[in-house]
């Protein structure tokens, strides 16, 4: 009893210590595997949106979208002219998707799905595509082509295309006319002005190789970016300064997504999570100033596309098709992880 | 022999004026080339330092910036420093253990170490008083407090290395923090203070063989920075697009401070003056002809009227043109002239205000007027005043000054410590300036009574006001030139050759 009465005490200490001192202490990962889905081909899910009004979560497969409800029961599927590339929620009913070859910006609605419009695209093959709700701002990125397009989200007009340079990774919108891309060959964040479409500089990312997740506090005017030497570095925008260095998982290739209220509206203040490699990282957001690591899921394999669904206090997740399977191999092809609250965090 | 004797005399002439024209007379800092490969002694707590700690971020930034860094715990022998080009001390390293067992290597010292400040003598021993630990266990709301701090000084090499300004800046990234603040002796520099208080440094600095509070004195560079354990990584800095913003570029500016500072301390200290009042006589002669002196007196006055002519008769023997007015003549006197010296016979009251933006050089042989130039605050008997003058003064006649800048020209090669100034006491004027101002000389057992400094051009002075040219003041009251030792005339004619200079 003396001994837990010290434990405790010693425990408040702490606590109190690190509400003092904003070191916070790393806990386990917040959500567990509530659900999987198993889906058919070979085709890798490349992008995941959570739809509006969170009740549906849409997934790229192959030349598809997908959509799903909150259990992950599949519902209406559209298919696009070729390999959806990315996905991203807009306003209202809307929902964007961008296509590889050929170059297209696709429009469509969610009640039910279906494409509105279809644009073609000119600045090489489109790789992701991000929405700006607040700035009412539409970005197309491609890879191959160096390039990111502003588009207006209502009819897919062109509004602006800025070129780059090296290798451009996720993109994250502030919300007041600047869009942020993880260059994973520069090992910097570019900066651009969304209203003249221009290059404004780029933010150096110390001791970070090959950022490739990018995700965005808006509020708190925080980037958070996955490096892919092992290393989440949180940014403060407004001064390109690094504040947080964590440690992350190591992968070429990662996946980053922020929200507030993460797993609903008790437990976490924020939280971001990063996938890539055959695990998830999460960081956990404790005040603007103070983050720590949330714990780390493994998974079985690697992950493609992540989304989050705050709302619904859900992650969702996608993972790559079993190497080297067979299209009717059973359980080969992708699956589809539905992630809620873990048990210790469903009964705070 | 003798021609040996003046070649030698031309070569100090010419090295003191060197020095002289470099700004603030200090030595420039040292690129960073010429420091690669130096050695730098890290010392920390070792296994017993606190958790977290950033001392491997800071040895990281050390050999990044081309440093070899050893390091050594808080327990090491002094003689850890041999070969070393710097001592580095953080504050993971146990004060007590620490001791005083750096304050006498010859070497610089970089410190954050606000616990081992009084061993090094770098601040006076009472904790609170003469130095603190803010952190944010035991002081929350200061912690968030720490996280500013104002540009005391705008004039210095680490100062101007930053683009220091007399305005608030970011210290520590947005957490409640831990720092260090000190109070240094008269000797020291302050560049940076917390609350906008010169008595509660965040960065300050000692000149090799300036004095340090302690009364000891500074066998190398000594550099005191206000950190905590882990906060080197929250040090403030601005990249990317933000850092085009001229406003942000000097608000962010934690690790250019510190980069900055370690460099200074690194750097080559300008050489220490050597005691000859031929070489200042032929330094001044060098530089006197054709210069124009406006010599401002109480003509016709009663006492100090031999004085005022003695000094006038001399600077004429320098090589000086010198123009004598009286105190109530117009400021527009000093039209076409190459320095102003106001004489102790002026009238405060009479002079009314006159000189003090006047864009050229000036020595103030009057303390009193400390206020109206500028020098200090408005404040007598705390920000100026004077020893001995019946009636006026609380404080006994003074015949000795205590020398705590030695290493500057203006304190005429004379040692660090107490000075002969005049034969007979008699009354000493005192001020006490803002960082931007060399301190050389104080009166003794009153660090903050100063009774010889200089502020340097473009020097932030009292009320915000700019020094359009180096301003100096010297204590003599009205008939002290006469009774004046070679020390005291020494020092005299240095502060003349200084002032001249800019």
């Amino acid at each position: 009893m003396r001994i837990r009465s010290r434990i405790a005490r010693a425990g408040a200490v702490l606590a109190a210590l690190a509400a003092a001192t904003g070191v916070a202490l790393a806990g386990p990962f917040p959500y567990r595997v509530q659900h999987r889905i198993a889906l058919t081909g070979t085709a890798p899910v490349r992008a995941l949106a959570a739809g509006p009004g969170a009740q549906h979560v849409y997934a790229a497969v192959g030349d598809e979208v997908r959509s799903f409800d909150l259990t992950g029961q599949a519902g209406s599927r559209v298919k696009l002219p070729g390999v959806v590339t990315g996905l991203a929620a807009g306003a209202g009913d809307t929902l964007y998707a961008v296509v590889g070859a050929p170059a297209r910006l696709v429009i469509l609605s969610v009640r039910p799905l279906h494409v509105v419009v279809s644009v073609s695209l000119h600045a090489g093959a489109p790789s992701a595509v991000v929405f700006d709700p607040v700035a009412d701002e539409l970005f197309a990125e491609s890879q191959a082509g160096h390039s990111v397009t502003r588009l207006d989200p209502g009819t897919g007009r062109r509004l602006g295309v800025v070129r780059l340079q090296g290798e451009l990774m996720q993109m994250a919108s502030n919300g007041r006319g600047t869009l942020y891309l993880a260059n994973a060959e520069r090992n910097a964040l570019d900066v651009i002005d969304a209203d003249r479409m221009a290059f404004s500089g780029d933010i150096p990312l110390a001791r970070c190789r090959a950022p490739s997740g990018l995700a965005m506090d808006t509020l708190g005017r925080r980037l958070f970016v996955g490096c892919g030497n092992g290393r989440e570095l949180i940014v403060d925008a407004d001064l390109g300064y690094t504040f947080v260095t964590l440690p992350i998982q190591r992968a070429a290739s990662l996946q980053a997504a922020f929200a507030f209220h993460p797993l609903g509206h008790a437990g976490w203040k924020g939280g971001t999570f990063v996938a890539g490699g055959s695990e998830v990282d999460a960081i956990r957001m404790y005040a603007f100033v103070r983050y720590a690591g949330g714990g780390r899921l493994a998974l079985t394999r690697p992950a493609t596309a992540l989304a989050s669904n705050p709302a619904a206090g859900e992650l969702w997740l996608a993972e790559a098709p079993r190497a080297a399977a067979g299209a009717d191999d059973e359980g080969a092809g992708p699956q589809l992880l539905v992630l809620g609250p873990s048990c210790a965090e469903a009964s705070r | 022999m003798n021609r040996l004797v003046n070649g030698l005399r031309a070569a100090c002439a010419f090295v003191l004026l060197a020095a002289l024209a470099a700004p603030g007379a200090r030595a420039a800092l040292a690129p960073w080339s010429a420091l690669a490969g130096k050695t730098v002694l890290l010392v920390t707590g070792g296994a017993e330092s606190p958790e977290p700690n950033d001392d491997a971020r800071v040895a990281r930034h050390l050999r990044k910036l081309g440093f070899t860094v050893r390091t050594a715990d808080a327990a090491a022998p002094a003689s850890a420093a041999a070969g070393a080009s710097l001592i580095v001390l953080s504050s993971t390293a146990n004060a007590h253990e620490l001791g005083d067992k750096y304050a006498d290597v010859p070497v610089p010292v970089f410190t954050w170490n606000t616990y081992d400040y009084p061993n090094l003598g770098l601040t006076g021993p009472v904790l609170h008083r003469d130095y603190e630990v803010i952190d944010p266990v035991q002081h929350y709301a200061d912690s968030f407090a720490v996280l500013y701090a104002y540009g005391a000084n705008i004039t210095s090499e680490i100062s101007r290395a930053v683009g220091l300004k007399p305005q608030l800046f970011g210290t520590l990234y947005l957490e409640p923090e831990t720092a260090g603040w000190g109070r240094p002796g008269p000797g020291g520099t302050v560049i940076a203070d917390f609350f906008g208080s010169r008595s509660h440094a965040a960065v300050f600095t000692y000149e090799r063989d300036a004095t340090l509070a302690d009364g000891r004195v500074a066998p190398a560079r000594r550099v005191a920075f206000y950190l905590g354990n882990d906060d080197f990584h929250l040090l403030t800095a601005v990249h990317g697009p933000a850092a085009k913003d001229p406003n942000l570029r000097s608000w962010a500016i934690g690790r250019k401070l510190f980069d900055a500072a370690l460099r200074w301390a690194v750097s080559p200290p300008p050489p220490i003056p050597t005691y000859d009042p031929a070489a200042i006589d032929a330094g001044i002669r060098s530089v006197a002809h054709g210069k124009r002196v406006l010599f401002v007196e109480r003509v016709h006055g009663g006492e100090g009227h031999r004085s005022d002519a003695n000094m006038v008769a001399h600077l004429r023997s320098l090589g000086f043109t010198v123009v004598v007015a009286d105190q109530t003549a117009p400021q527009s006197v000093a039209r076409g002239m190459s320095l102003v010296m106001i004489s102790g016979t002026c009238s405060k009251w009479k002079l009314a205000n006159k000189y003090d933006e006047v864009r050229l050089p000036l020595i103030s042989l009057e303390g009193l007027l400390s206020d109206s130039l500028h020098f200090t605050g408005r404040d007598r008997y705390r920000d100026y005043g004077e020893h001995g003058e019946l009636l006026e003064s609380d404080d006994p006649p003074e015949d000795y000054l205590d020398i705590v800048g030695a290493w500057s020209p203006m304190a005429a090669g004379l040692k660090p410590g107490l000075v002969r100034f005049t034969y007979h006491p008699g009354v000493l004027k005192w001020a006490w300036p803002l960082p931007d101002a060399t301190v050389i000389a104080t009166l003794p057992g009153e660090p903050h009574e100063d009774a010889i400094f200089g502020y340097p051009k473009g020097a932030r002075m009292a009320g915000g006001f700019i020094a359009p040219a180096r301003r100096a003041l010297l204590p003599t009251d009205n008939p002290s030139y006469d009774d004046m030792t070679p020390q005291g005339r020494a020092l005299f004619d240095a502060v003349v050759l200084w002032t001249i200079g800019g």
